[in-house]
């Protein structure tokens, strides 16, 4: 019986090398690399020139990392104040037409939303909205907003009405029972949906491209012609950049409500002792 | 009354975003491809492009490799996240469980990758002078660069059906662990009592159990590569290619009486996916999925 979960364990070892480290080694390789040859197994000669080029040999890199950095938070804020009360009203109350509602705010979840976004590039274009930040922003909204509407409405679901009555019951206002009772409650759902927000926003290509013209440069409008037969150094430096941009984002979102709750947690018990 | 339209004041901002910024947008688009350019001066309904589109040749191959990229890349993620999430729980249920989320949480990494990168990962691996053809070159496998297999910018999408088995697999995985999660420690213990070793306890309990949730994951897989564009894009040919692309070298090509072809496309892949993402919602509705049983 011992046997079993020790080459389970071997397997997951191997199985973990093979498909999560081993990828990476190249990419990393390749990016601290000065010339590498068929058939060497690691480059001649070692330089952070890739490096130096994407962090400091040019202004761009900082700029494309501001310009998605604020696409997605500005998409993603705009999602949570339009998911928030859809969410709660998906989740409490009686809808007519409620499969109706469902099929419009899920529908770019199934749909490719450059569909969607090729059909009105047109129309942007007329009035003005291509090769701007906000006509971007707004073409991001659509792949996004349903999986933090999904979110939402699974932290509706656990949140009893019951909570909000007491408050209610203890003079709070509208805004104190949301702030003090539903948000706190919400937060976890709330941070799940930006997480996705963020992340899908962060990595579209096409729909910034068709919508920003190649004016708007995201790090993925940037990395492109790199990754697409550039210099393969600097193509490293980038993706390695880019992916470590899209988990930072989502580690630091993490952080920030682990310690909210921890803060949270602490503030009640003063409380208490009080 | 005002408690009876709350509710739809509620519900109003996102929906209108939607409707105004995603279905503007397909009607837009489908007024397009029937070659309705209010701009140019074009206010005739034609179904021509739809015509030319499917009377050429293009745009069958363009289908055909699309379902087989589909195909191909949903099954291989589908066996590769199952193999995961079947170890992670063996893993869970043999021990207190304190390591098998460490391990779950490294398995999810490929996941937060973006698509673009992802695909670079593929190239700088796979491609003729890439890393595996260096490693093999130095264990003596290959005498030539030209020996390696053409797997990357191929004509048949071996790069991209790659590409997304890396990036969908950990996804399957995170969809069928949760059910698998539901298994109580109990009927292993039984299951012993009646002699079934580990093997059967996978083939007779673990199996059937996740078998729902696990075809869902692998729909949604198979919907979502039938319709994305940047990795076959990244690494795919010009021809044949699959169809978010050739839709989008139509819709690049210069000419404007390409257009409607390429909205065309675009609205027969929608019509598509919808009915994709019917089947996936009437098996998991039949089934279950998300709620899994009591």
């Amino acid at each position: 019986m011992k046997g079993f979960p020790r080459f389970i364990k071997a397997f997951l070892f191997l199985f973990l090398f093979v498909f999560i480290v081993f990828p990476f080694v190249p990419l990393v390789l390749s990016s601290i690399s000065y010339g590498w040859q068929w058939p060497n197994v690691l480059p001649e000669s070692f330089s952070l020139r890739a490096w130096e080029y994407v962090l400091f040999g040019s202004s761009d890199t900082l700029r494309a990392i501001g310009v998605s950095l604020s696409i997605a938070l500005i998409v993603t804020a705009v999602n949570v104040v339009l998911a928030v009360p859809a969410a709660n009203a998906l989740a409490r109350y009686q809808i007519k037409g409620k499969w109706l509602v469902e099929a419009i705010l899920f529908a770019p979840i199934v749909i490719p939303p450059f569909v969607a976004v090729m059909g009105i590039h047109l129309t942007f274009l007329r009035i003005g909205l291509t090769e701007t930040i906000l006509g971007v922003v707004l073409a991001h909204i659509s792949p996004t907003l349903p999986y933090v509407v999904r979110s939402v409405i699974i932290s509706y679901n656990t949140l009893s009405t019951d909570w909000e009555d007491q408050a209610r019951m203890l003079g709070a206002g509208a805004f104190s029972r949301f702030y003090h009772v539903v948000l706190p409650h919400l937060l976890p759902g709330i941070a799940a949906g930006a997480s996705l927000s963020i992340l899908i926003s962060l990595s579209q290509y096409l729909i910034t491209f068709i919508i920003g013209s190649g004016r708007v440069v995201t790090l993925p409008i940037l990395l492109f012609p790199f990754i697409s037969g550039g210099d393969p150094a600097i193509a490293s430096a980038y993706s390695l950049l880019f992916a470590a941009m899209a988990i930072g984002t989502l580690m630091g979102l993490d952080f920030a409500l682990k310690r909210y709750y921890r803060n949270k947690k602490t503030a009640a018990g003063k409380t208490v002792e009080e | 009354m005002s408690q009876k339209i709350k509710p739809y004041l509620l519900l109003f901002p996102a929906v209108a975003a939607i409707v105004l910024l995603f279905f503007g947008g397909l009607f837009d688009g489908f007024l397009k491809s029937l070659g309705y350019f209010p701009a140019l001066g074009e206010t005739s309904f034609g179904i021509a492009a739809y015509n030319d589109l499917l009377n050429s040749e293009a745009f069958w191959d363009s289908l055909a490799v699309t379902l087989r990229i589909a195909a191909l890349s949903s099954v291989i993620a589908a066996l590769l996240g199952a193999a995961m999430a079947v170890s992670l729980f063996m893993l869970q249920a043999s021990e207190k469980g304190r390591s098998s989320r460490f391990w779950q949480r490294l398995f999810q990494l490929p996941l937060t990758i973006p698509h673009l990168v992802g695909g670079y990962i593929i190239v700088l691996l796979f491609m003729q002078s890439g890393f595996l053809s260096k490693l093999a070159a130095s264990a003596g496998w290959i005498g030539e660069i030209t020996d390696f297999p053409v797997l990357v910018n191929d004509s048949f999408g071996w790069g991209i059906i790659l590409a997304y088995a890396w990036k969908e697999a950990p996804f399957v995985s995170l969809m069928v662990y949760p059910v698998l999660a539901r298994i109580h420690r109990s009927w292993r213990d039984v299951s012993r009592v009646f002699g079934a070793g580990n093997w059967d306890f996978i083939r007779d309990i673990v199996l059937p159990v996740m078998m729902p949730a696990w075809t869902i994951a692998t729909f949604i897989v198979f919907v979502f590569t039938f319709s994305a564009f940047e990795v076959p894009f990244l690494l795919g040919v010009t021809y044949p290619s699959v169809l978010p692309v050739y839709s989008y070298q139509l819709y690049t090509s210069g000419t404007l009486a390409d257009r409607p072809e390429a909205l065309a496309v675009n609205i027969i892949l929608a019509a598509l996916t919808v009915l994709l993402g019917l089947v996936v919602y009437y098996f998991s509705k039949r089934w279950n999925v998300l709620k899994g049983w009591d």
